[in-house]
């Protein structure tokens, strides 16, 4: 739960199914095109919010007290001296008119100026790639674990197997990733050897070998895992009550098939938005995370821009992450068109 | 309600009760002082010492106990604002669209920020702010998700018969959301005050553990973790010790929440 602040908590709700009423079908070519308008619609959607998201932060760093000169100036630098580095960062400028430099630098790559005067754009350049793999992994065995989790506790409801789950996903998916991460370091990697603890490097920046992400990854995934376990749990419990889903079990289809075929496809929507806005969780556990095994990533970036007390540096990983999670929801926003337009 | 059904209830928020008293009187109980070395550094359990020492040579034992008191005080302090703040803006949301609208497009928006990053922007834009930038930040990042769970559970209340009767007397906005909506969202709100803390216990250690909230030599829970794994080999327990406390904070807290939300939103699958 949830670098961000867990989201959205309490029992998910289940989207609406979709009616099933038939319509005649519009020609193909105007259905395409509705198609493409919805999904034109639906990235410009998340386009606005995520240039929202920028405007808020730039504005509010912008309105706190205390600014990149004189956070990061030394004892004994005069008034005079203070004025002059605020001069060369370009702070001496009207809010507005940095906003404007700043946001339309955004889409072609440069996301400003550090407060010691480098390019935040090249401090990131291996950082959050790194970053990024480290977080897309765990995201994926999320996806796989939650929903192996959730369908095996779904096909007996009350069973052992649905309690067991139901018990362990609540129980972790409170506690911190870093608390998760020196659990399984005294385990996995202290007392049996298993793994390593800290991450080496190669030349190029990268994690030196595949072993060093197992233990960061499983760090994440796990209290996200259990999270998502819940949702996809309550949303197969919700699809099952369906009528098609009744029809199938009266029919005699094996219990498997019915959970495969006809209440997966339903619960899948309100499955991938949880995934979805787990990937913000796991982009900001990564922080936590990266500083416990030392990987390579945008936690050590941070962790100096915090010493330095750097608010460029952590509005550009801002921008990056608000991106990365921006392409994650706009992935589950069309999955759920898809599937609602195919069950119309 | 059933006595067993209550005896279980309080089975389950006692581990949480518990931890969260120990956290708040453990600075007042501590063996020794806190901020002075009393054996090697990383020393391993022994001498008086119950857990060893810390990377000063510090009682890891006291510093534990000393440790949690303001984690826990800053999140409740979260908690309650949240859920106040949410239970007042959400029915006001449910009663009148436009606010409710507002309120889904700002948790729209707040998705897209980790909210490790903003805590570090406010925290940093806002030097001096210390424990009060991490819990103004928290009550920020948090709120949306909040108010948006309150008015998807008022939205029915809202919408009854009596609310509207009120409505059409003329009553006043305040008066709905106190005495008319309100009084029937207490269990929600109950559950919704365990889920609040969990999370600020969430954030408020992380910010510990990332070094924008308490400062060294403060003992903190989230900062000895940080502060001794580089010691880990040499007394597992410096580290092990507070991640515990966290963790099991974390966890108990969770399970009393589960237990005190109402069972509604549970449904069973019949069937498959």
């Amino acid at each position: 739960m949830a670098g961000q602040l867990i989201p959205d908590i309490g029992e998910p709700a289940a989207l609406p199914a979709a009616s099933a009423g038939s319509r005649p079908a519009p020609p193909v070519a105007a259905r395409l095109a509705a198609r493409a308008g919805l999904v034109v619609l639906v990235v410009l959607k998340r386009a606005a919010l995520l240039a929202t998201l920028l405007a808020v932060v730039f504005i509010g760093v912008a309105l706190l007290p205390g600014d990149a000169a004189s956070a990061t100036s030394e004892r004994g630098e005069s008034a005079a001296d203070l004025a002059r580095r605020r001069a060369r960062l370009g702070l001496d400028r009207p809010v507005l008119e940095r906003f404007w430099d700043w946001m339309s630098g955004l889409p072609t790559g440069n996301l400003g100026t550090s407060a010691h005067g480098e390019r935040v754009s090249s401090m990131l350049a291996t950082a959050f790639p790194n970053t990024l793999v480290l977080s897309g992994t765990a995201l994926v065995l999320t996806a796989l674990l939650s929903l192996a989790f959730a369908s095996g506790a779904a096909l007996r409801p009350g069973g052992r197997l649905d309690r067991i789950v139901g018990g362990a996903s609540t129980a972790v998916f409170a506690v911190p990733e870093f608390v998760v991460a020196v659990g399984l370091v005294l385990v996995l990697s202290l007392w049996t050897g298993w793994l390593p603890a800290v991450t080496l490097t190669d030349g190029d920046g990268t994690p030196a070998s595949w072993t060093m992400l197992v233990l960061p990854v499983l760090a994440l995934t796990i209290p996200q895992a259990g999270w998502n376990t819940r949702i996809a749990r309550a949303a197969l419990a919700d699809e099952a009550r369906a009528p098609h889903v009744e029809a199938a079990v009266l029919d005699g289809l094996p219990p498997h098939r019915v959970m495969l075929w006809h209440v997966l496809p339903g619960a899948l929507p309100t499955i991938a938005t949880g995934l979805a806005t787990s990937s913000g969780v796991l982009l900001g556990g990564a922080v936590a995370v990266e500083t416990i095994f030392n990987y390579p990533g945008v936690g050590a970036v941070l962790a100096s821009a915090v010493a330095d007390r750097d608010t460029p540096v952590i509005a550009g990983v801002t921008v990056l992450a608000g991106a990365a999670i921006t392409v994650v929801l706009l992935a589950a926003d069309l999955l759920r068109d898809l599937m609602t337009v195919g069950r119309r | 309600m059933t006595i067993p059904h209550r005896a279980a209830r309080f089975l389950r928020v006692l581990p949480a009760a518990l931890l969260v008293v120990l956290a708040l009187v453990g600075p007042w109980i501590t063996p020794h002082a806190v901020d002075e070395p009393g054996t090697m550094p990383f020393a391993e359990p022994g001498d008086g010492a119950l857990l060893g020492g810390d990377q000063l040579g510090r009682d890891v034992l006291s510093r534990v106990l000393a440790g949690g008191r303001e984690l826990v005080l800053s999140a409740l302090l979260i908690a309650v604002v949240v859920t106040a703040a949410a239970a007042v803006i959400g029915t006001i949301g449910a009663l009148r669209p436009a606010v409710g609208r507002v309120v889904e497009r700002a948790a729209d928006v707040l998705i897209l920020l980790p909210a490790v990053l903003g805590i570090m922007l406010v925290a940093l834009s806002w030097p001096g702010g210390g424990r009060l930038a991490v819990a103004v930040a928290a009550v920020v990042l948090g709120l949306p998700y909040a108010v948006r769970l309150v008015a998807h559970a008022a939205a029915p209340v809202a919408a009854s018969g009596y609310v509207e009767a009120a409505a059409a007397g003329g009553e006043r906005l305040w008066f709905l959301v106190v005495r008319e909506v309100l009084p029937n969202l207490r269990a929600i709100l109950l559950a919704l005050f365990g889920l609040r803390f969990v999370a600020a216990v969430y954030v408020v250690s992380m910010a510990g553990f990332l070094q924008i909230g308490p400062q060294p030599p403060a003992a903190d829970w989230a900062l000895m973790i940080r502060e001794n794994s580089p010691g880990i080999l040499l007394n597992p327990w410096a580290v092990l010790a507070p991640s515990a406390a966290i963790g099991l904070l974390a966890l108990s807290v969770n399970l009393a929440a589960a237990a005190l939300a109402p069972q509604t939103g549970r449904k069973a699958v019949t069937l498959l």
